[in-house]
């Protein structure tokens, strides 16, 4: 059912990608409650899931979000030095760059992930960054993982059937 | 501050509104810098700020029944003081300044005139295009041409309808050759295929003298190969910098004072005579107030040993145009009947204040109007204008 | 017998905000939806649900319905997170088991288009739907405040938060970067709109600043870094050496008398250049504390190592000490004060009004010591040529509401602008031309002000200033012309004058940035420090115990300013008085049975807040020191730390529930 919902989407014109973002409460957060503040209109296609600093973002959460269906997952954090706690922003920054090349090896498209230093008075830069990165996935597509990975497993599982078939023969 | 192109690309007074331009002049609080700031303010009916609150209204069309934006000499001051950065010199006015030409019963003459030689001979002055490139032969060093020589060259020198033909301007070219030369610079001109750039001020927005001169030159172009294109006239850097990227033209467009510039270590070593001029520096509103080369011109004119620059009262984003650009060259005589004062004279007397004996310039447009006002005003024989190139030139000799 | 037979029961509200929300979002679809959504059993809305009505009915249905989870989709948590909690514990449930939708900020306020703001709160309900599920009950934490507050910044916003805070009992330090307090208002002639003295009022609170007992005031020095947190900051204040003993000096000037400069040289701070100064200066009359100061910058023994110091002899107390060294203070205060001012705009920067190129171009800051009585022409109008003017040009709005320069209204301006008109004209009876945009005289009094000046004679034109020039009829060039178009008589006019005044804005200082940086503040694009909330949270900033007032937050007049200052120092006494405060219980903790004992968590945490337990193999962490940023979670390679309010479940399932990835299985509560 899920499958078929997501082709659906997938295939109709008025796709539009669903954006997993993490902001940390401090900066981003309050840059995105500011937009509001300002009524600073754009793209609706992000969620924003609050944690208290960008080092707080596992990378596990971007992979499991990717692995359930985000077309595109957002960081955002404070400017260098700022940081709320000093650094947290920087070891985001690290594991950012090694998911980078983690994610393009699994043919996640680069454009897909991105992180972005946006301080508490940006609240222009929350609309620039989400408009922008809207439209560039707009221009890649869905992603779709979940569906890819339920055609993986159908062929895995008729991969499956054949080789219990032959080993069937073999004994 | 210069205007995105893609926000007001086919843009027209009825649809400005829906444009990011429109905008901005919404925001306008109608200070009136604007129209202070005009030279020619006082002598409009519709000074800038009456422009903007009845396009607001929707009442833009009074303008066009009087020739105030005729009076506009396209000097950017309005544009650059403005506090709220409205394009009013890039886009606004010359909208308006269009739908005024249109409309006007009697073009004046001169400009008529000069539109026309534009549109039949490719110059303003309507000499013939053939003899374009004439001046070559009286340079002092070897000037490549390339219709002859299509060879790839690194530097096209866009020469331009004053320079080429103006004995003043042609004084400028041979003085840039020579540095050119000097400065073991490969260049070439376009000879006699080139055509006025068709300065953005005077040929206003989609006109289609403006559009055939941008294709034709955009067409001469495409048949050779070079890296970047040099001028000395800052009106057709204008043109190039600004319509003719409207136009889809991507190249690189340096001014010759800032390409000089570039090269001034080399340079240096070179000026080895002493001038002993104490100099005043016009700004050109093209090249300082739109373009903002202020400190350039200053510099090589300092590299120029024994010369004192002396400041006169306007100066930099503050100069006084000369009166020349946006068709003013071409309405002096129509200026004189309406009673209203030659910006050359205006400026040339503060030129005279500062008692310098060297009025510099970097325009062709300025060589033929300040001299002619510092003939007007009884002080020819005190003071001469030169380019600053001619300077540079004068500086290398033994 | 109990409904929730261990079942998870969640109550879902969403709010209208009057038109905020609803007008966008389609409540009656979301509540329609959230009803189908698994656990919940109560899905409405309402027109605030922020209102007593709205609690209460969060209330009831927590007893009748017997509750255990409540979701309200609403404004940001920023706003009413602590509303929703506190009514979530009254009704006897721990506030914890709370989650809250932003609804209004992030979304109604941000996007044009119905249904996509209404798919998007959906999903958004769907995710706190799935996450309230595994919130656990929590306890606040509380700590104990410091009650000594820390002022930054000697300006009137400074005296009046530290006077107002030490007459409360409570210990002030106040650190001032000059060697004098009294800030901007100390330079001032008088005060609009009641045209008192400046020095009149303001040097009793100095004096009263000076002499308070439960005040430590240390000028010329510098705040060097801030540690900690709300109740518990550690300061270490930087004290410039001034090469004077403070505790030696009466201020008798005899040094500056024996200086070997035997006139002044020097540009003058206080009187804006307008006077001169020796190396070793008492900064103005009134200067508090009354301790003279010598300037490394300018005395010629700093400068070259030689000078026969008779500074140092002219002291029979022996005050002088030109090997002073930086002293460092360390200090603990619960609470911090950020009142460090404003610059005026440089009028350079508006390049054809003339300023530094005409003498007689003058900023408002020049000319409020060029008539006071005790500035450097003893308040009689001598301009820099010598000439005393007829005619005075004030052109109001240099450097604001321009684009090239900077956006802002700076607010005072068109209100002190009228005052120096009434001084000029006044000291000089002078031609007075105000060239003004708007005149804007918001507030008690200033209306009446302007109505004054202007029956006073004082002229107005309606036209910004486009150029201004010398003379050229005026023989020696000394009159200048102002040229702008008088936009109500339509006419380009060019006013020939004396004087020009150039009524410059407000604009942040030049180290704001680094300021911001030392207190964990923030600072809007331009350089002013941002307050928590425009409207309920004035004072406050995002870092909790520090404050702000006066000018740093935002151009403001002085009766504002002091105003702001009295509610930051009632801010800090509230949190002082209450003498603890409530942490969120964010802190990481480490699951001990499934810690490896890897140590990589170890060196991440910027607190040092982990430590490893050699004994039993395994990392601890210290609460008390844990900040709860979540960083070490984040790495841990075993998943054995986690960090409450954002546990590791928590946020997996809000990326389920934007995601709508459906496993959803019927949680069993624990």
């Amino acid at each position: 059912m899920l499958l078929d919902k997501l082709t659906e989407q997938t295939g109709s014109k008025q796709w539009q990608p669903k954006i997993v973002a993490f902001f940390c409460n401090w900066c981003t957060y309050t840059a995105a409650d500011l937009a509001g503040v300002s009524r600073i209109k754009h793209a609706p296609n992000i969620r924003v899931i609050r944690v208290m600093c960008s080092g707080r973002v596992d990378p596990q959460f971007i992979l499991d979000a990717f692995s359930k269906g985000a077309d595109g997952v957002l960081i955002g954090g404070c400017h260098p030095g700022d940081c709320h706690y000093q650094e947290g922003n920087y070891k985001c920054l690290r594991r950012f760059q090694m998911l980078k090349r983690v994610i393009s090896s699994l043919g996640i498209e680069s454009e897909r992930l991105r992180l972005e230093w946006i301080s508490a008075s940006e609240g222009d830069k929350v609309r620039v960054v989400v408009n922008d990165m809207v439209a560039k996935i707009k221009q890649l597509g869905p992603l779709g993982l979940p569906v890819k990975y339920k055609e993986w497993a159908k062929e895995m599982h008729v991969l499956d059937s054949e080789i219990a078939g032959k080993e069937e023969v073999y004994a | 501050m210069i205007v995105e192109l893609d926000a007001i690309r086919g843009v027209s007074l009825d649809t400005i509104y829906d444009s990011p331009e429109g905008k901005l002049i919404q925001t306008c609080i109608q200070c009136g810098t604007c129209s202070g700031t005009c030279p020619y303010g006082e002598y409009m009916e519709y000074p800038p700020r009456r422009i903007i609150k009845l396009l607001q209204h929707g009442l833009v069309d009074k303008v066009f029944d009087t020739d105030s934006m005729l009076k506009c000499v396209n000097c950017y001051a309005c544009m650059m003081k403005c506090p709220r950065e409205i394009h009013l010199t890039e886009v606004l006015l010359q909208l308006v300044k269009e739908q005024t030409v249109i409309k006007l019963p009697v073009v004046p003459p001169e400009l008529q005139k000069a539109l026309e030689n534009n549109y039949r001979y490719g110059n303003p002055m309507g000499e013939s295009g053939r003899k374009r490139a004439n001046w070559v032969q009286t340079s002092s060093v070897p000037i490549r041409i390339l219709s002859q020589n299509p060879e790839p060259v690194d530097v096209l020198w866009f020469v331009e309808s004053y320079p080429a033909f103006h004995p003043r301007g042609q004084d400028t070219c041979r003085a840039i050759a020579k540095i050119l030369n000097a400065l073991g610079v490969d260049f070439a001109i376009l000879g006699n295929e080139e055509k006025s750039a068709g300065e953005c001020g005077l040929l206003s927005w989609e006109s289609g003298l403006a559009e055939a001169l941008v294709d034709y030159n955009m067409a001469i172009f495409s048949k050779y190969k070079f890296n970047r294109i040099i001028t000395s006239d800052p009106h057709a850097l204008d043109a190039f910098n600004f319509r003719y990227r409207m136009y889809g033209f991507k190249g690189s467009i340096t001014h010759i004072v800032p390409f000089i510039i570039e090269n001034i270590d080399k340079l240096k070593p070179m000026l080895h005579k002493t001038l002993g001029y104490s100099v005043t520096y016009h700004d050109s509103c093209c090249l300082g107030r739109h373009n903002g080369y202020y400190d350039e011109p200053r510099a090589l004119l300092k590299a120029i040993p024994g010369i004192k620059l002396i400041e006169m009262v306007h100066n930099r984003i503050n100069t006084l145009c000369c009166g020349g650009g946006g068709g003013g060259m071409w309405l002096d005589t129509y200026f004189k009947s309406q009673n209203m004062e030659r910006l050359s004279d205006r400026r040339i007397k503060e030129a005279i204040d500062t008692g310098a004996d060297v009025l510099a310039v970097a325009c062709p447009y300025e060589i033929p109007r300040f001299e002619d006002a510092l003939k007007v005003a009884g002080y020819d024989k005190k003071m001469v204008v030169r380019d600053i190139m001619e300077l540079v030139s004068e500086a290398m000799e033994d | 017998m109990s409904k929730t037979n261990g079942k998870i029961r969640i109550g879902f509200y969403i709010c209208h905000c009057g038109t905020n929300i609803a007008g966008t979002v389609d409540v009656q679809k979301v509540v329609d939806y959230a009803a189908t959504l698994p656990n919940v059993v109560v899905s409405k809305h309402y027109k605030y649900m922020c209102s007593d009505p709205g609690q209460e009915m969060i209330q009831k249905d927590i007893k009748e319905q017997e509750l255990n989870r409540v979701v309200v989709a609403a404004c940001s948590p920023f706003l009413h997170e602590r509303t929703f909690r506190n009514a979530t514990s009254q009704a006897g449930l721990n506030q914890f088991y709370f989650q809250m939708v932003n609804t209004r900020e992030q979304n109604a306020w941000v996007h044009l288009d119905p249904e996509a703001s209404t798919e998007k709160a959906m999903d958004l309900v769907r995710s706190a739907i799935k996450r309230v599920v595994f919130h656990k009950p929590l306890e606040q934490k509380t700590v104990p405040i410091k009650p000594d507050v820390l002022v930054v910044g000697g300006g009137i916003a400074g005296i009046h938060a530290s006077l107002t805070l030490a007459n409360a009992g409570k210990k002030v330090y106040l650190v001032e970067r000059d060697p004098t307090i009294g800030g901007h208002m100390a330079m001032f002639d008088k005060t609009f709109p009641t045209l008192d003295c400046a020095a009149c009022i303001l040097t009793p609170k100095m004096s009263a600043v000076k002499n308070h007992p439960n005040i430590t005031m240390w000028t010329y020095s510098e705040v060097e870094s801030v540690e900690g947190y709300v109740g518990n900051f550690k300061v270490k204040v930087k004290r410039k050496p001034r090469y004077i003993i403070d505790d030696l000096c009466v201020g008798c000037l005899d040094c500056i008398e024996a200086c070997v400069y035997k006139e002044p040289r020097f540009y003058d701070e206080f009187n804006q250049g307008l006077s001169k100064r020796k190396p070793v200066y008492m900064p103005f009359p009134q200067a508090t504390p009354q301790l003279v100061v010598i300037d490394p910058d300018t005395c010629i023994w700093f400068k070259t190592g030689k000078c026969k110091q008779t500074c140092v002899e002219s002291c029979e107390r022996k005050a002088v000490d030109l090997n002073q060294q930086p002293a460092y203070k360390e200090i603990e205060v619960g609470t911090i004060i950020v009142a460090t001012g404003f610059k005026p705009f440089d009028a350079g920067k508006v390049y054809y009004y003339g300023y530094g190129t005409y003498p007689n171009v003058y900023t408002a800051l020049e000319v409020e010591r060029l008539i006071n009585a005790s500035g450097p022409t003893s308040g009689e109008v001598i301009m820099r040529d010598g000439s005393t003017p007829k005619s005075i040009a004030i052109v109001h709005c240099v450097g604001s509401r321009d684009k090239n320069t900077n956006l802002w209204c700076s607010r005072v301006c068109c209100l002190y602008s009228l005052k120096l008109a009434h001084l000029l004209k006044e000291h000089t009876h002078a031609d007075i031309y105000n060239f003004y945009i708007d005149i804007r005289t918001p507030g008690k009094l200033m209306d009446e002000f302007y109505t004054r000046m202007a029956e006073e004679g004082v002229k107005f034109i309606r036209g910004r200033v486009a150029d201004i020039y010398p003379d050229t009829s005026d023989e020696e060039h000394r009159r200048l012309v102002v040229k702008a178009e008088d936009t109500l008589i339509r006419e380009i006019i060019k006013v020939p004058v004396d004087m020009v005044v150039l009524s410059t804005g407000l604009v942040p200082r030049d180290d704001a940035n680094d300021v911001r940086r030392l207190f964990n503040i923030t600072c809007s694009t331009e350089g002013f420090f941002i307050e928590r909330h425009p409207k309920l949270a004035p004072v406050n900033t995002f870092t909790d115990g520090i404050f702000l007032a006066g000018c740093c937050q935002g151009p403001k007049d002085i009766p504002d300013t002091v105003a702001q200052a009295g509610a930051a120092a009632a801010e800090a006494l509230a949190l002082i008085d209450l003498g603890y405060i409530e942490l969120e219980p964010n802190t990481a903790f480490i699951v001990e049975e499934e810690c490896s004992g890897c140590k990589s968590c170890v060196p991440l945490c910027p607190y040092s807040a982990i430590s490893y337990n050699e004994e039993k193999r395994k990392a601890n962490i210290n609460e008390a020191l844990c900040k709860g940023c979540g960083t070490c979670v984040a790495s841990c390679p075993s998943g054995s730390i986690k960090q409450n309010l954002f546990e590791d479940e928590e946020i997996y399932s809000e990326i389920d529930g934007i995601l709508n990835y459906e496993i959803y299985e019927e949680a069993v509560c624990c």
